[in-house]
């Protein structure tokens, strides 16, 4: 088991009033899985998401990731746990304007302990991979949509992480480029990535092998 | 990792080229004029401590009581050195010395050719000066340089100029001899180092004082008299110094006339207290820099720093905002906390160092440029690494303040807000503090401002001011040989181009700190009761020549050896009451003899026009008539050669000088003009510091508002509306601080006017016309930013967020 989700709530309050964001989500999900979450704007995806990515808290429940107990550990602890075993994906991309696509791929083994020389090496495996050799001392802004997204994607797989979380990674693309990036999540996942993504078009969700869909922060249908 | 850092530092700097320059140009001008304001306080507060024993130095000085006023004296008679030395056996030293004071000197150089020089800071010096003193020895010996009569110790710089710029060994200058006067020869028995400008007591020479006082046994021997004797004295320590005062006090009778004994007190003043103490006014080569100005430049320097630093703050804080979205990726890429503190920490490293760098190069630049602009007080601030030391300890500083805290706020972001750059700041605290930040910068421009518009107003009003008599094209050389006065005059008149010449002891207006001053009464009054008046000699021509208007009598008939006639001024009448008519007639005593009252003239400024009229005594006499006046018909080379030409061709023996009575008088308001060239140019600083800020602000605010003018644009507003909607905000801070700085200059500008006895009134108008051209600053550098953005596609603004 990668992870399990147990009654787990989360609310904000406004005013004396009380809205809930996740109410009452149980999830369970091994190593290997493809998983689509999905549901209408404002259902709770993107929060669900952040959950899983430890990137957000949660007030009640019970969280297991490898076993260790999410709600209890310490702050750092977390960020070591997720460095070391998530890749996240944006819709937006979010790469370094700054940094060009090699510095932009390299910037997750920095905050690991890697030699120069075996950054060196994943990242040119993983400009490989992705054919984009020729690319690689270009800045973000110099390449399209698509190309922006598997650059975000190279950085998400460059620690060889156990689970990729991806927040509708195709929503800024066209549909051919969206395509392309679908059928590369595909393939991570015939290699043993675990993937869960948030997505709002049935086709994307049919590359999946489960679907969650919310409504108002609850499950609806598992 | 750290060249990752490193990399994306300096692209950061890079692509945000205008906030970069903007940000290590406003703190860098910060830091320079803090600096050099901090530089100049330390020379000016730092006089003549460079001596061993400084703070056992004690400068003798006399006050002498007069019915109405008290007279304070930086100089004292000349026997009072040897008398306090034979009596005081618990004084350590006693030193007298006498000038500065000009004097002429003829060198022979080895092909027998004689050159004559003036040298006008000659100083006469016993033995026990080089004891008291502390001077760098390059040749002769401290201890017994000035020990005979005939012998002379001469600074590095005369060295040189005497006997050529190529000496490596000052060795080789003991032993020659120049010669004083042309007649008196003096042997070179030492040269010391150039002594620092920051000196009380100017010198470029020593001569024995027994030199000084074997020619003038009058002077040297009389205590009633008060010429241009300095004595100091060093004691062992500061408890002697009150005990001393009062032994003193009972112990003058001994060798002062009653009346004098009286009159005239001594007291000891501390030599570090010398330059900043104005109350005994300065000494001839010198200046005092009253220690309130000296406080209130440092108070400036540091206002000027914090304004800097706070701009500097502001704009990193405001920019840092800007980045949530790096803070966000990194952090979701595993960055740590720790991670982002170093990153922004090291980017605004880099960023300070720039600054420090180009801080230390202008801070050298203008303090050479200020050496040069200032050569007039013979300042010479040096810039060392004490100082850079000082400008690394501000910046290390600036790094605490503008980088670290930053650097945490950024670094708590919250990685999911931070990427959707939806952090929610403590809205109305940061935009309070960063308004009062405003506020208080433009308080302090605005204070710079209308003070400068003040000190101008001032300037201008002593320039225009009616001083009662004429002194345009007046051209004053010396005359230094009585008797050929005449040939002297006869021979100028032969040029068409020179009107009128007159001799005298000085011009109506006393300059270059030069005038006589005596005591008057009737000769039924007692000594006691006389009271003090400037004397002017003058000859018959004078009152002619300025155009000073008799209003009862008539002008002298002839000038006398022994003079028999007073002009006087009005303002001298009033201590009789006694209308001009009534005075013409009435006799006269002063110090120097008794006369009759011939002529009143109408009363004019004989002092600079930060002093009242004092009263005014014109003596028809021989004696002192060394100064000529030439009123020539235009300034031209030629006509000022032809007095060349004709003095040169009379006193021969002589230096030629010449200056133009304007001139002179325009010194006077040097500390004037010194105040004004200050607050212009901490103006302009501050004014310049305070736009960049704006500018670096007013970019950064319009950079978060492009969706919101995108809007306003889509809804309907014009140009002008948007620059107004961004404007509106900065008007009312600006309006506010001119509320908060109108008193403040108020109150310091009426303290610095009280000091003048002429003076402009302060009216509404400076102070308004300081607020408005702050505000039309402060509205350009706004509105080129707002502009920018007002003009703006909407549709691109609104897609980009």
């Amino acid at each position: 088991m990668l992870l399990e989700l147990n009654n787990i709530f989360k609310w904000v309050n406004s005013g004396n009033r009380r809205i809930f964001l996740l109410k009452d989500i149980n999830i369970q999900v091994e190593e290997g899985e493809f998983i689509s979450i999905m549901g209408p704007s404002g259902s709770g995806k993107t929060t669900l998401l952040n959950v899983i990515g430890m990137l957000d808290n949660f007030d009640e429940g019970e969280y297991n990731f490898l076993e260790e107990p999410i709600q209890s550990l310490k702050e750092k602890h977390r960020i070591n746990l997720y460095k070391k075993y998530i890749g996240f994906v944006f819709q937006a991309y979010h790469l370094m304007d700054e940094l060009t696509v090699y510095e932009n791929i390299e910037m997750p083994l920095l905050f690991k302990k890697y030699s120069s020389s075996e950054r060196k090496a994943l990242v040119g495996d993983m400009l490989d991979r992705f054919n984009i050799v020729g690319k690689k001392d270009l800045f973000p802004t110099q390449l399209s949509g698509g190309q922006q997204q598997l650059v975000g994607i190279a950085r998400a797989l460059i620690s060889s992480p156990k689970l990729i979380l991806a927040d509708e990674p195709t929503g800024n693309l066209n549909s051919k480029q969206g395509e392309e990036i679908m059928e590369l999540f595909k393939q991570l996942n015939e290699e043993g990535v675990t993937i869960i993504q948030v997505t709002h078009s049935e086709k994307n969700a049919a590359y999946g092998s489960r679907t969650i869909n919310l409504l108002d922060g609850r499950m609806i249908k598992d | 990792m750290f060249r990752n850092y490193l990399k994306i530092a300096w692209r950061n700097l890079v692509k945000n080229k205008l906030s970069t320059l903007i940000n290590v140009l406003g703190l860098s001008i910060g830091i320079s004029a803090c600096m050099v304001i901090l530089v100049f306080t330390k020379y000016e507060s730092d006089f003549d401590s460079y001596h061993q024993r400084s703070d056992d130095i004690y400068r003798v000085v006399q006050h002498t009581e007069y019915p109405e006023e008290t007279l304070y004296w930086n100089t004292t008679a000349y026997p009072l050195a040897e008398a306090l030395r034979n009596d005081f056996p618990e004084i350590d030293i006693v030193t007298q010395t006498a000038g500065p004071a000009s004097r002429e000197f003829s060198v022979k150089n080895e092909q027998g050719e004689v050159t004559l020089y003036e040298e006008p800071y000659v100083l006469f010096a016993d033995g026990y000066y080089l004891e008291t003193f502390d001077a760098e020895w390059l040749a002769g010996d401290r201890n017994t340089a000035l020990d005979n009569y005939g012998s002379v110790v001469l600074t590095e710089y005369l060295a040189k100029k005497y006997f050529g710029n190529d000496i490596s060994n000052y060795g080789s200058v003991l032993g020659k001899t120049i010669m004083l006067n042309s007649k008196d020869p003096l042997v070179v028995s030492g040269v010391v180092k150039n002594p620092p400008g920051n000196a009380n007591q100017r010198y470029n020479m020593l001569v024995p004082y027994e030199f000084f006082k074997e020619n003038n046994p009058f002077f040297t021997s009389n205590w009633s008299g008060n010429y241009q004797g300095t004595t100091f004295v060093v004691l062992k320590n500061e408890k002697l110094k009150e005990k001393l005062e009062s032994a003193i006090a009972g112990w003058k009778k001994k060798y002062l006339k009653p009346e004098d004994d009286r009159r005239i007190s001594y007291f000891l003043q501390p030599l570090k207290e010398i330059h900043t103490e104005t109350l005994y006014g300065s000494i001839p080569g010198g200046y005092t820099m009253p220690a309130g100005v000296l406080r209130t430049a440092s108070l400036v320097a540091l206002f000027i720093l914090i304004i800097a630093i706070v701009n500097f703050v502001n704009l990193i804080t405001a920019q840092s905002t800007s980045r949530s979205k790096e803070v966000g990726i990194r952090k979701v890429l595993g960055g740590s906390r720790f991670n982002l503190i170093f990153q922004f920490v090291l980017e605004n490293i880099i960023l300070i160092s720039l600054t420090l760098g180009l801080s230390v190069l202008m801070s050298y630049f203008l303090i050479n440029e200020l050496n040069g602009f200032l050569s007039i007080i013979n300042l010479k601030l040096h810039f060392g690494w004490e100082q850079i030391g000082l400008v690394l300890l501000i910046g290390g500083l600036t790094v605490l303040l503008a980088a670290i805290y930053p650097a945490l706020v950024l670094s708590s972001f919250k990685p999911i807000p931070a990427l959707k750059n939806m952090v929610v700041f403590k809205k109305t605290n940061g935009l309070t503090l960063r308004k009062s930040l405003i506020v208080f910068q433009f308080v302090i421009v605005q204070l710079f401002v209308i003070a400068s518009i003040v000190v101008a107003t001032q300037m201008n009003y002593f320039r225009n001011q009616e001083i009662g008599f004429s002194s345009d094209a007046v051209v004053t050389t010396s005359a230094p040989e009585f008797n050929k006065l005449e040939v002297y005059r006869n021979a100028l008149l032969q040029d068409k181009d020179i009107l009128k010449v007159s001799f005298g002891s000085g011009p109506p207006m006393g300059v270059n700190g030069y005038s006589l001053g005596t005591s008057f009464r009737t000769p039924e009054q007692t000594v006691e009761e006389g009271k003090s008046a400037e004397m002017k000699i003058g000859d018959i021509n004078y009152l002619d020549f300025y155009d000073l208007e008799l209003i009862a009598g008539r002008n002298f008939i002839s000038n006398k050896n022994r003079f028999d006639e007073f002009i006087v001024n009005e303002k001298l009448l009033k201590a009789y009451n006694w209308t001009p008519q009534e005075a013409i007639g009435k006799r006269l005593a002063i110090n120097e003899g008794e006369a009759t009252i011939v002529g009143v003239v109408k009363d004019f400024n004989n002092h600079s026009l930060q002093y009242e009229i004092t009263p005014c005594i014109i003596l028809n006499w021989n004696a002192y008539q060394n100064n000529a006046f030439i009123k020539i018909a235009d300034g031209s080379s030629r006509t000022l050669a032809s007095v060349e030409k004709t003095w040169n061709g009379i006193f021969k023996n002589s230096v030629y000088n010449y200056e133009f009575l304007d001139d002179s008088m325009e010194k006077e308001y040097l500390v004037e003009r010194l105040i004004f060239n200050g607050f212009t140019i901490l103006s302009i600083l501050a004014i310049s510091i305070g736009c960049l800020g704006l500018l670096g602000l007013m970019s950064f605010i319009t950079l978060r508002k492009t969706k919101e003018i995108g809007i306003r644009k889509v809804l309907g507003a014009g140009l002008l509306d948007n620059v107004t909607f961004f404007s509106k905000e900065f008007i009312f801070l600006v309006a506010i601080a001119f509320i908060i700085a109108v008193p403040l200059v108020y109150y310091a500008m009426n303290m610095w006017l009280q000091g003048f006895s002429y003076k402009v009134e302060l009216s509404l108008w400076m102070f308004l016309s300081g607020g408005v051209i702050t505000l039309m600053i402060a509205l350009l550098s706004c509105s080129f930013q707002s502009v920018k953005a007002s003009l703006a596609d909407p549709v691109k603004s609104l897609r980009t967020e």
